[in-house]
This record gives structure tokens, C-alpha cells and sequence, in this order.
């Protein structure tokens, strides 16, 4: 909503209240919110150019020289660590460790803000105690699978799960094996190239 | 039909006498059955390939001529020594051990997935999207696995979290489709367990009674492919056993010997098998076992570094990791080498490296896997795709009040009660045994003889241990012998019972017994009494002359070994002699006991020797 863009670039100055404004969703929509004594009116000049831009989170130059360096063996041990090719000439590899040192820059940026307190988030997913009340695993969830289980023994009375066939075809009746490159009878073939 | 024995019966018959037929089919019969019972024993000698050339030596002898020549060959003073040397090195350095063990869950589909978890059908026919990491697939957790392992939980004393979530552990390998492992790293579902192992577990004699193990957390995680080598360089891979439930049992530092860590899995999976969480042990690839080995200078705790501490265990010193154990002897050994090699390097003067190492059944040394530069950083991350693990108190409490018992209560029942009067070894032994159903078969054979037995108060205190034995080992070495799998209705528990109660009550003899065992295992239908009636087994006890007579005949036969029992004092000889006797005598007539007696009179041996 245009109301909601104005206030991010009205408060970039303060990053705290930055979060504070996407969070309060308590005040009703059409609330004057400005801190100046600007009329109205000169919403369209304001409107007309940024007041912020994501750059601000970049390194400038002065900056870039000041950073931590990252070593070239830092650089190929994460590349490895995520299965990525190692760089193929030395242009690359300026490149790759100028474009890592500006996204630290930025992680360093918005690691400025004061998060005491503030769990981190994992998913979208409804966290209020009806929800959890809703998804707790009890006695009848699982009532089904204790139902499939025997106790046994005359005198020695243990649990035996029953072991009948399973009917998993909704999931288990596809091709396997379609997309396989290399496959051998019903298995995939991988290839470690050592010998 | 007259009651006598056959041996007479057939020297009548030489002698030109009559003999009905009646009498001589009588006889037929009985020798068939002895035959019957003597050709299996026969049999199973016949299994050994051996040529008519070789002589085929007694094992005992075997191993006291081994021990004989070790002690001509090598002299009995280097062995001390070594032993010495061994000994002052661990006064010096103690041992710290942590395992973590990986068990498969006994579940009817997979964690992430409704696919089925039969992982010993056709490869790759139980796999769903999500198992090969398709492009766009979703995991979907699946709670019925929750139910063994929270009972895993409950056995093992662990506080179960009412919360817990799941976290991607990454790292890239052929047997992991998705390219990170689903585990829980930050949030376990169980806590702060603990296992009590005692001295007949088989612990170290160091650790005295018995030891008490923390466990620090059990996690659920996903099992890998299956991968199947064919040399040189490829790899089949088969995905069903991918995302498989697996629990995790991470144990504290609280171990410092070798056979303590032996025991403390032998255990863990017993329980884990009592209480049905697994379906198969370390022998089938069911169980594993990782363990992480440390030494540390016992009365100089100052060399080693504050980081090094574990959950509240201070001062140990550098670890490394042994991974992919697969039996008990293996973790037992491979803790001994690994220990031994860091011994080694620290009083050489080097230091350990953090690394993880491998180890193979029979070899002297672990091999290196993985050292420092290779340690993998697993980046672990709560994993976005799947909620909240929430489980509700009333089902933590249902587990635990529905638990069946386990095998150390059911064991010292076993040994303290009247009823039973076990040895402990024996009493582990019969829990242990075909599933549990052995025991089962015992205590319904132990309660039909104390209801048969209910007039004799006497015999009631023998019958637990007598039927122990009788269904361990004569009834279990009928199976062994002829490899067959257990089962009640070979030799049904009331079957057992009128056999035992038979001879407790001394109407047929020991050997008589055996043999009946023997006919009723290999098919005969007619009841116990009806055999013994039809047999003619029944007891027809011997007068004292009929046994003075025949030990003195034995006596007179075999002069060497009553000069070596009576000049040498080898009375261990005196139980070959009883069993000559015995053999020599008629079915059903002599007992052991009182040839025994008879025979340390004779020989002026007194009887409590």
C-alpha cells in the first residue's frame, strides 16, 4: 500500500522503528502518520524520487577498503562445503570474493538491529496455543497405530506390532526409476570415479 | 507281558528258551528307541568333515595341548611382564568413552513419507517422491512413528520434550538424495535419560557392581540408501531404506573401560528389542554404533584444555571418533586399539588430532577416515518445511503405564523368587532367548508342575531351577542339534511338565527322562504316560547288593583309574566311572545318584567330596 511504502522511507534513518511500523498493524488504516508539518498536498513531490535505497546497505568505497579480506582458502572451502565448482581464473575469483565481502557488508548492516528477545523465525505457520492444541500428537492421534499392534505371551505378555502388508500405492506407483541417467536392473548407478 | 529286562529276554532266547512275541516285539521297540535317540547323536557328529585318516582329538585336549606348548615355547615370565607394562600405562591414563547409537525403528511407513518400510523386498519399490528428493516434493511426518520412540524413551528414563522440531544437518553424499539429513540437532524430543548396567551385564571388574550411564539426548533422524559396491569405481543404490526412523541415543562420557562400552549397547539393545522399537540388532544391520574415544593423564588433570569439557564433563582430553561399528566385539576392540594408539602418540611426545577413524573386524590399529581439514561443517538449520513435534502428556504416560517389563526386572524376578530360583545367567539367557517365547514356555511349564506337584512341598523348592534347566538345555540342545527354530508345540508344556514331574517324583530315572524328551521331540503322539507305561520305563529301583555287584565288576575292570582316584585323588574320574555304570546297566533301573554314593563307598571316598 502507498502508505505503507511512505513510512519505510520516512524512517530509514531508524532502523528500529522500521520493524515497529510493519508490525503495527493495530492502527486503523487511515491515521495521519507524519512527523513533519508539511501539508498534505506535497505527498507528490515526495512521491517523485527515493529517499532510500537499498544501496545504503552496500559497502561504499571507503568502506570496501576497511572490511575483513577473505582468504582464497575460505572462499574454496565454502564453495566446496555447498558442492559449488571452484572458480576457473583469477578474474573470477576477485569477483567472487568482492561480491562475498558486499553481502557480508550487508549481513553486518542489518545485524544492526536490536533482535533481544525476538525468537528467530523458522516458517509462516500459525504459532498461537489453539493451533498447538490442534496439532498435538495424544492417545487418539495414534490410536490407529496402537491398534495395529498384538500383546502376546501367556504369561510373559509383550507387544507385537503386525506385520500385514502396507497398501503405500498412492505414493509408491511411480517410475522410480524414470529420470535415472544411469540405472542397472532396479537400481541407480552412481559412478565415484575411483578405482 | 512279563516285566524283565530285555538283555535277559534275549539271552533266553539264545539259550533256546521261550520268548513271546509279544516280549521280543517289546524289546524290538525299546532298542529302536534307543538307537532312535543314539543315531541323532550320531548324526550330528557324521555333520563334521573329517577323513578316516585324520584323528579327530577331543576340543579340551586341543586347547590344553596349545596351552601346554605356549608354556614350553614362550616361557611364562615375558607374558607378566607385558601384562605389567600394560598395567602401570593405565594406571597412568584413563579412558573416556561416548557412544552414539543409531537404531532402526520398528514401523509400519517411513519419517518423512507414507511409503512402506519393508526395506528387504525389490530395490527401489518402496519410495516415495520425497525419499529420491524430487524437485517440488514435501516431507510429510509421519506420527505413528513416535510410538516406539517414545517408548525407546521411556525405557531408556529420558524426559520427553512436549516440544521439539527438526533440523537439516547438510552435507553431500550418493545415499542422501535431498543433500542434508533430517535430524533433530537443536530441539531432541528426549532428554536426560539414564541406563544402569550391573555386573553380570559384563562390565569392567573396575567399575565394581554397577554403573550408571547418562544419556543425554535420543533425536529421531532419517536412515540412508542402501549402497550395494560394484568394484571398481560404481555404486548401486537402493532407495528404500532412505528416510527410514532412526533414533539416535547419544550417551554422556561417563564410561572409562572397554567392556563397559560393550555392555552398555549389548544392553541398549535388549531393551530396545524387549520393548518391540527395533525388529533387528547390531548382527543384521538394525543397530550401530559410533564412539568417541579420549585419554586423559589421571592425576594431572591441568594439561588439558577448559574447551574440552561435554555437557558437564570436565578436563578430557582431545577425542576422536570411530564410526560404523558393527558388533559388540568390534566396538570392545576397536576401543582397546584406539586407546592404546593414543597412549602411544601423547607419551611420545605428539598430540591427538580431532579426526574420525575407521576400524575393521581383526585389524590391530583404526585407520584414519577423515582428519581435521576434512571436518565437515554441517550448518545446521531448523528445517522450514516441517512444524512443531507437540506430544501430549496423556500419551507420554499410557506408553509408560503399558510398557511391557523390562528385561533386568523380569531377570531378577527370575532369580530372587521361590518360585523360580534362577542363576542369573541363566535367567538373562531364558529372557533373551527366540523372542521372548522361551520364557513364556518356561513359566507356563514352572506353573503346571507346582499345580501337579501341589501335594509335594518338598519337591515345589527344585522345580524352578530343575524346569530351567530341562528347558534351556536339554529341550534347547534337541533344537540346536537338530538346527531347527524354536517352538511350543514340538514338545508342548504339559508334556514337559509330566516328564519332570516324573522323574522328581523318582519314577523314572534321569536317562529315562532324556529319552523321553527325545521320542516326544521326534514325532511320538502317545502321551508321557502313555510311553512310560507302553515302554515299561518306570523306575524299577535296584537293590543294594544288584549295585554293589555291578561297581565292583566296573571296578575290577578298570584298575588305572580307581589307582588314579585313589593314589592320585583325581575324583573327577569318579563321574566317568557313574557313567559307565550307568551305560552299563538296564534301562530304568539305575539312578545316578545312588551309583555315585555306592561307588565312593567302595572306593572310601567320603561323600562330600
Amino acid at each position: 500500500m502507498a502508505t505503507g511504502r511512505s513510512l519505510i522511507c520516512l524512517r530509514a534513518v531508524r532502523p528500529s522503528i522500521l520493524l515497529l511500523s510493519n508490525v503495527g498493524r493495530s492502527m486503523p488504516w487511515n491515521i495521519k502518520r507524519h512527523n513533519s508539518s508539511e501539508p498534505l498536498a506535497d505527498w507528490e513531490q515526495q512521491l517523485a524520487r527515493p529517499s532510500w535505497s537499498v544501496q545504503s546497505l552496500l559497502p561504499s568505497d571507503t568502506q570496501t577498503a576497511d572490511a575483513p579480506t577473505i582468504s582464497v582458502k575460505q572462499l574454496h572451502h565454502l564453495l566446496r562445503l555447498s558442492a559449488l565448482p571452484l572458480p576457473a581464473s583469477a578474474e573470477e575469483e576477485a569477483k567472487m570474493l568482492d561480491t562475498l565481502s558486499s553481502q557480508l557488508h550487508f549481513v553486518r548492516e542489518i545485524q544492526e538491529v536490536d533482535t533481544k528477545g525476538v525468537e528467530p523465525l523458522r516458517a509462516i505457520r500459525d504459532e498461537t496455543s489453539a493451533a498447538e492444541k490442534e496439532q498435538e500428537i495424544n492417545l487418539d492421534t495414534l490410536k490407529d497405530a496402537l491398534a495395529k499392534e498384538d500383546v502376546i505371551g501367556k504369561h510373559h505378555k509383550r507387544i507385537r506390532r503386525r506385520t500385514d502388508k502396507i497398501d503405500a500405492k498412492d505414493v509408491e506407483d511411480w517410475e522410480v526409476l524414470g529420470y535415472a541417467e544411469r540405472k542397472s536392473g532396479k537400481y541407480f548407478v552412481v559412478d565415484s570415479g575411483k578405482s | 507281558m512279563f516285566s524283565r529286562p530285555s538283555s535277559s529276554l534275549i539271552r533266553g532266547t539264545a539259550q533256546g528258551r521261550y520268548v513271546c512275541q509279544a516280549c521280543l516285539r517289546d524289546v524290538r521297540t525299546r532298542r529302536q528307541l534307543v538307537a532312535n535317540a543314539q543315531s541323532l547323536r550320531l548324526q550330528s557328529r557324521a555333520l563334521q568333515t573329517t577323513t578316516a585318516t585324520e584323528e579327530v582329538t577331543p576340543y579340551r585336549k586341543q586347547l590344553k595341548d596349545e596351552a601346554k606348548r605356549q608354556k614350553l615355547e614362550g616361557g611364562s615370565k615375558p607374558a607378566k611382564k607385558k601384562s605389567k607394562a600394560k598395567d602401570s600405562r593405565l594406571e597412568k591414563w584413563e579412558l573416556t568413552v561416548g557412544i552414539e547409537i543409531h537404531a532402526e525403528l520398528n514401523t509400519a511407513r517411513k519419517l518423512f513419507s507414507s511409503a512402506a518400510t519393508a526395506s528387504s523386498d525389490a530395490p527401489n519399490s518402496h519410495v516415495a517422491l520425497f525419499d529420491v528428493a524430487f524437485p517440488g516434493s514435501q516431507p510429510h511426518f509421519q506420527r505413528e512413528t513416535l510410538l516406539p520412540a517414545l517408548r525407546a524413551a521411556i525405557a531408556l528414563n529420558c524426559t520427553v520434550q512436549p516440544k521439539s522440531s527438526f533440523d537439516r544437518k547438510h552435507y553431500f553424499y550418493q545415499d542422501q538424495p535431498n543433500g542434508y539429513q533430517i535430524t533433530q540437532y537443536y530441539e531432541p524430543f528426549a532428554k536426560d535419560g539414564h541406563i544402569t548396567l550391573f555386573d553380570h551385564d559384563g562390565i569392567a571388574p573396575e567399575d565394581g557392581k554397577s554403573i550408571t550411564i547418562g544419556i543425554k539426548q535420543i533425536q529421531m533422524e532419517q536412515d540412508t540408501a542402501k549402497t550395494i559396491q560394484a568394484p571398481p569405481s560404481t555404486h548401486l543404490l537402493d532407495f528404500n531404506r532412505v528416510s527410514h526412523p532412526l533414533i539416535e541415543i547419544i550417551t554422556l562420557p561417563h564410561i572409562h573401560h572397554p567392556s563397559t562400552a560393550a555392555a552398555c549397547v549389548r544392553k541398549i539393545q535388549t531393551i530396545l528389542k524387549t520393548i518391540d522399537a527395533v525388529t533387528a540388532g547390531m548382527e543384521l544391520g538394525g543397530l550401530r554404533a559410533d564412539v568417541n574415544v579420549s585419554v586423559r593423564e589421571r592425576h594431572n588433570t591441568t594439561g588439558t584444555g577448559p574447551e574440552n569439557s561435554y555437557y558437564g564433563v570436565t578436563g578430557l582430553g582431545q577425542r576422536t571418533e570411530i564410526k560404523n561399528l558393527s558388533s559388540f566385539k568390534a566396538v570392545e576392540d576397536a576401543i582397546v586399539a584406539e586407546r592404546d594408539r593414543q597412549i602411544d602418540v601423547l607419551e611420545g611426545g605428539g598430540i591427538i588430532e580431532g579426526e574420525t577413524r575407521g576400524w575393521t573386524l581383526g585389524s590391530k590399529e583404526t585407520r584414519k577416515l577423515r582428519g581435521k581439514e576434512g571436518e565437515i561443517d554441517y550448518r545446521y538449520m531448523p528445517d522450514p518445511d516441517l512444524g512443531p513435534v507437540i506430544i501430549g502428556e496423556d500419551l507420554v504416560q499410557a506408553l509408560r503405564n503399558t510398557l511391557p517389563k523390562l528385561p533386568d526386572d523380569i531377570a531378577s524376578k527370575l532369580v530372587s523368587s521361590a518360585e523360580y530360583g534362577l542363576t542369573m545367567k541363566d535367567a538373562k539367557t531364558m529372557v533373551a532367548l527366540d523372542d521372548g517365547e522361551r520364557l513364556d514356555y518356561y513359566l507356563d511349564v514352572v506353573q503346571l508342575l507346582h499345580k501337579d506337584l501341589e501335594d509335594d512341598k518338598a519337591l515345589q523348592g527344585s522345580v524352578g531351577r530343575v524346569a530351567g534347566n530341562w528347558v534351556l538345555h536339554d529341550l534347547g540342545g534337541l533344537f540346536t542339534t537338530s538346527e531347527e527354530v524354536w517352538s511350543d508345540m514340538k514338545v508342548t508344556s504339559q508334556s514337559l511338565a509330566s516328564i519332570i514331574s516324573q522323574l522328581l517324583r523318582r519314577h523314572i530315572t534321569g536317562r529315562t527322562a532324556k529319552l523321553l524328551l527325545a521320542t516326544i521331540f521326534h514325532g511320538d503322539q502317545r502321551t508321557v504316560r502313555q510311553i512310560i507305561e507302553e515302554e515299561n520305563m518306570t523306575l524299577r529301583p535296584m537293590s543294594r547288593e544288584d549295585y554293589l555287584a555291578a561297581a565292583n565288576t566296573l571296578l575290577s575292570d578298570n584298575p588305572d583309574v580307581v589307582q588314579a582316584i585313589k593314589e592320585k585323588g583325581q575324583h573327577g574320574k569318579i563321574m566317568f566311572l557313574v557313567g559307565q555304570m550307568v551305560r552299563r546297566s538296564e534301562e530304568g533301573t539305575m539312578e545316578a545318584k545312588t551309583a555315585e554314593s555306592i561307588l565312593k563307598e567302595l572306593l572310601d571316598i567320603p561323600n562330600g567330596e
